[in-house]
């Protein structure tokens, strides 16, 4: 896969070198990007969307690298602590798990202060789904079972640290309700435990679940969205039943802490010149990727407000969950 | 269901992927005729070949060198007297005294059809069974997952060569050992002294490519300056006459059947099936004499069940995920690297790619016709390679193959690691395949395990509940209680009877 890319990037660079002027990026001919997950996972499928378009934007060639492990932690530790901060290295930065991770476990020491927080991607929306033989038509029906039964009612998440965790947490914080969280590995596996009818529910990820729902297999309950969705029009969002659950699982660019003035300003004008881009949001639309293009100082933000909001929820649960 | 098979048809078609089965055939030939290269060994080492490649191919790679190097063993068995993989075994018994008759060309000939058409049975076997049980897929959650990992331990006793008690140990480090890293329910890190790198737990691949192949390469390098190897010329012809193959069909498919029977069992492989199908052909012969001076039935027998037990150690791994045998341990490692979790689900949300697999299956064994009956002779020369080569060529892919599955050095000493470790199990008489079982199976029943508590409530009641999971645990309690002295007994007590009768 990164023989591939190589030689494909290789091949791009002699065809651009006959091709019209452009925008040169100025700390480096090629950048490499850390990826924390394999080949052909989300993060790849991030860089496989926006990297061509940035070569054009920069000039510059992108080198995927794969480190897989300790759900990205590994990457991001190398991208913090081992990187030269010249604007030749950037990694792709997943969250909530970028920041989960450390808080969440003692031995991983970066901390998103190491870092130089580019552009905010894309964000897949949290959902709830349930079986579509389940008795729960809507999210009213779900949480008044909970009512019912505390901590009975079955929910699957992807994982312990992910967004969907934290977004059952979430919503349990507001109700006052309980429910039983089962993790799964990833959000497929979590999905796949909901169409068996193994759990009551599934707190999702749009992209991950849309198919089911188009077949009629799952059925959407509610979103993690501000508005509702445009392909999910009757379905509402959490906001709408006074619950303010905000939540979906970001994938943007980061760079080292310190990179020069130069190379930041010109990556986050490179983002900003997507948001205009008709052929990219086309692109992402054919597949299946909601845009939330956040740049500079807005996803630093955003990690921040993450942060503190996922300390605090860990702070109140951790002692729960490592009983 | 009929629309995926034809997507994985269409897939394998491609000229890309039948130049692949082809090569893979081809090297499968090379490797399965060196003795002490086992197929197993040749699917770990070649494994990291396929990272870069998309699923299809490099699934259509590693399914045609399994087949290939099902039939290579054959190669050495007849002609050096030392069979090429374990499951060739069998096949030395009739195999060489017929190459010092100087009938090895018609040995070799008959051992390529019958492998062909054992081979190319299974796979139709594999094609029609394992969507039968893919129907079964969604009713398989983490209750009924759990029942399939205790089943799949069981396994371990069987897997072990020689002892029951080294095999338990072994398969007891193994699940040791997958408890290294976090802990799925609460994300807690475990035996990881800290070290990021061991967070995800062991990759089992690096284990896998440790275990099997550098103590190989090791022991290899120890006989290096044994006897030199003396291999029987080939001075008839290849093919056999059409009256023959007709003559065999019926024992071929008796062994076609046997073959994908124990493939189907989990933890048996090429190795039992041929002696099985070679026993079996003895006792419907008319003429048991012949057999071990050179009887072409008895070369015929093992080599149709060898190929067979491919397709057939495919079906339980396919549609439950549980590996038929240690080579297909490895095909599911290949899954995973592709980001293919293995289970239930491999026929339904990974179905293009498994039914390329399949097809791959059935593919190589016509391609192994072909590149038997053009190379065959060629792997004569293949035998005569040095060891010290053959060793340190393996040793390089070993260290290659390790870094190239997370881009780690880190994992390229845990699988030198593993390979010393692995160095010592070999001398210590333990097997390292119910160890890399542990490891697969290990994380599954953990985590199977406690995502069943939290929707039971905490109550185990919940296990019997379900009644797939209430079978294959019975299953499981059956086959721990058959090794136990209670069962021998009531086998004692029945063998009287069943004689009278």
């Amino acid at each position: 896969m990164q023989i591939r890319s190589i030689y494909t990037a290789s091949l791009l660079s002699a065809l651009m070198l006959s091709g019209a002027a452009q925008a040169e990026y100025s700390a480096a001919d090629e950048i490499k990007v850390l990826q924390g997950f394999k080949a052909g996972g989300g993060s790849d499928t991030l860089a496989q969307l926006t990297q061509p378009f940035l070569r054009e934007l920069l000039g510059v060639e992108f080198i995927n690298e794969y480190i897989p492990g300790a759900t990205g932690a590994i990457a991001w530790t190398r991208l913090t602590q081992q990187s030269p901060n010249d604007g030749s290295v950037v990694s792709i930065t997943n969250t909530p798990m970028l920041m989960t991770n450390y808080i969440m476990n003692d031995a991983i020491n970066y901390s998103i202060d190491e870092l130089t927080p580019i552009a905010n991607v894309v964000t897949d929306p949290g959902i709830i789904v349930v079986p579509e033989d389940s008795p729960y038509q809507t999210v009213e029906d779900l949480l008044a079972a909970a009512e019912e039964r505390p901590g009975q009612i079955t929910v699957a998440n992807s994982g312990v640290g992910g967004d969907d965790f934290f977004s059952t947490i979430m919503i349990e914080k507001a109700t006052g309700l309980s429910f039983q969280k089962v993790p799964f590995q990833g959000d497929g596996p979590s999905a796949t435990a909901a169409l068996g009818s193994k759990v009551d529910a599934s707190f999702n990820n749009l992209g991950n679940v849309f198919g089911h729902i188009q077949s009629g297999s799952l059925r959407p309950l509610a979103v993690f969205t501000r508005e509702r969705l445009d392909i999910l029009p009757d379905v509402p969002t959490m906001l709408e039943k006074d619950i303010d659950v905000v939540a979906g699982s970001s994938r943007g660019y980061s760079a080292p802490a310190d990179i020069p003035d130069e190379a930041r300003d010109e990556l986050i004008a490179a983002f900003e010149a997507l948001k205009e881009n008709d052929e990219f949001q086309k692109t992402a639309e054919e597949r299946a990727m909601v845009l939330d293009i956040q740049t500079g100082d807005d996803y630093g933000q955003m990690m921040q407000e993450m942060e503190g909001q996922f300390e605090e929820i860990w702070a109140d649960v951790k002692d729960e969950v490592n009983e | 269901m009929d629309n995926l098979v034809l997507v994985g048809l269409t897939n394998v078609m491609s000229f890309t992927n039948i130049a692949l089965i082809l090569g893979g055939t081809l090297l499968g030939l090379f490797v399965g005729a060196m003795p002490g290269l086992s197929a197993t060994m040749a699917l770990a080492l070649l494994l990291p070949l396929t990272f870069g490649m998309d699923p299809a191919s490099g699934l259509s790679m590693l399914a045609s060198l399994y087949v290939g190097a099902s039939y290579g063993g054959s190669i050495a068995a007849i002609l050096l007297k030392t069979p090429g993989t374990p499951s060739a075994a069998a096949t030395v018994l009739d195999g060489f005294p017929l190459s010092q008759q100087g009938q090895a060309g018609r040995a070799l000939g008959v051992s390529l059809f019958a492998s062909f058409i054992g081979g190319l049975l299974s796979g139709i076997a594999l094609l029609t069974a394992a969507p039968l049980l893919g129907v079964l897929v969604l009713k398989f959650g983490p209750i009924e997952l759990f029942a399939i990992a205790v089943l799949g331990i069981t396994i371990i006793g069987s897997l072990s060569q020689g002892s029951v008690i080294s095999g338990l140990l072994s398969g007891t480090l193994g699940l040791l050992l997958s408890t290294v890293g976090m802990d799925l329910i609460t994300g807690t890190p475990r035996m990881t002294f800290d070290v990021i790198n061991l967070f995800s737990g062991i990759e089992f691949t690096v284990a896998l490519i440790g275990l099997f192949s550098i103590p190989q390469a090791l022991i290899l390098i120890e006989n290096a300056h044994g006897a030199q190897k003396v291999a029987s010329k080939i001075t008839d012809r290849l093919i056999p006459p059409l009256t023959e193959i007709r003559r065999l069909l019926p024992n071929i498919f008796r062994s076609s059947g046997i073959g994908i029977i124990t493939g189907l069992i989990p933890g048996t492989g090429g190795d039992t099936a041929s002696w099985f199908a070679y026993n079996e052909a003895k006792r419907f012969a008319k003429d048991k004499s012949r057999f071990g001076k050179g009887d072409i039935a008895g070369v015929a027998a093992p080599e149709a069940a060898n190929n067979a037990v491919v397709g057939g150690a495919l079906i339980p791994t396919i549609a439950l995920g549980i590996p038929g045998s240690s080579s297909t341990a490895i095909l599911l490692g290949a899954l995973m690297v592709q980001g293919i979790l293995p289970g239930p689900n491999l026929l339904t949300d990974y179905g293009d790619v498994t039914y390329t697999l399949i097809w791959a299956v059935i593919f190589a064994n016509i391609g192994l016709l072909l590149v038997g009956l053009l190379f065959t002779r060629l792997c004569v020369s293949v035998t005569r390679v040095p060891d010290s080569f053959v060793a340190c060529s393996i040793i390089t892919l070993c260290v290659i193959g390790a870094f190239a599955i997370n881009n780690s050095l880190f994992e390229v000493g845990l699988m030198l690691g593993f390979g010393l470790f692995g160095y010592w199990m070999n001398k210590a008489g333990v097997s390292p395949a119910p160890m890399v079982i542990g490891l697969i199976l290990g994380p599954v029943m953990e985590t199977s395990y406690q995502q069943s508590m939290l929707i039971g409530q905490g109550n185990l009641s919940i296990f019997l509940t379900s009644p797939i999971a209430v079978v294959l645990l019975c299953i499981a309690a059956l086959s721990v209680l058959q090794a136990t002295p209670f069962f021998r007994w009531v086998r004692a007590a029945m063998r009287p009877r069943t004689q009278t009768e």
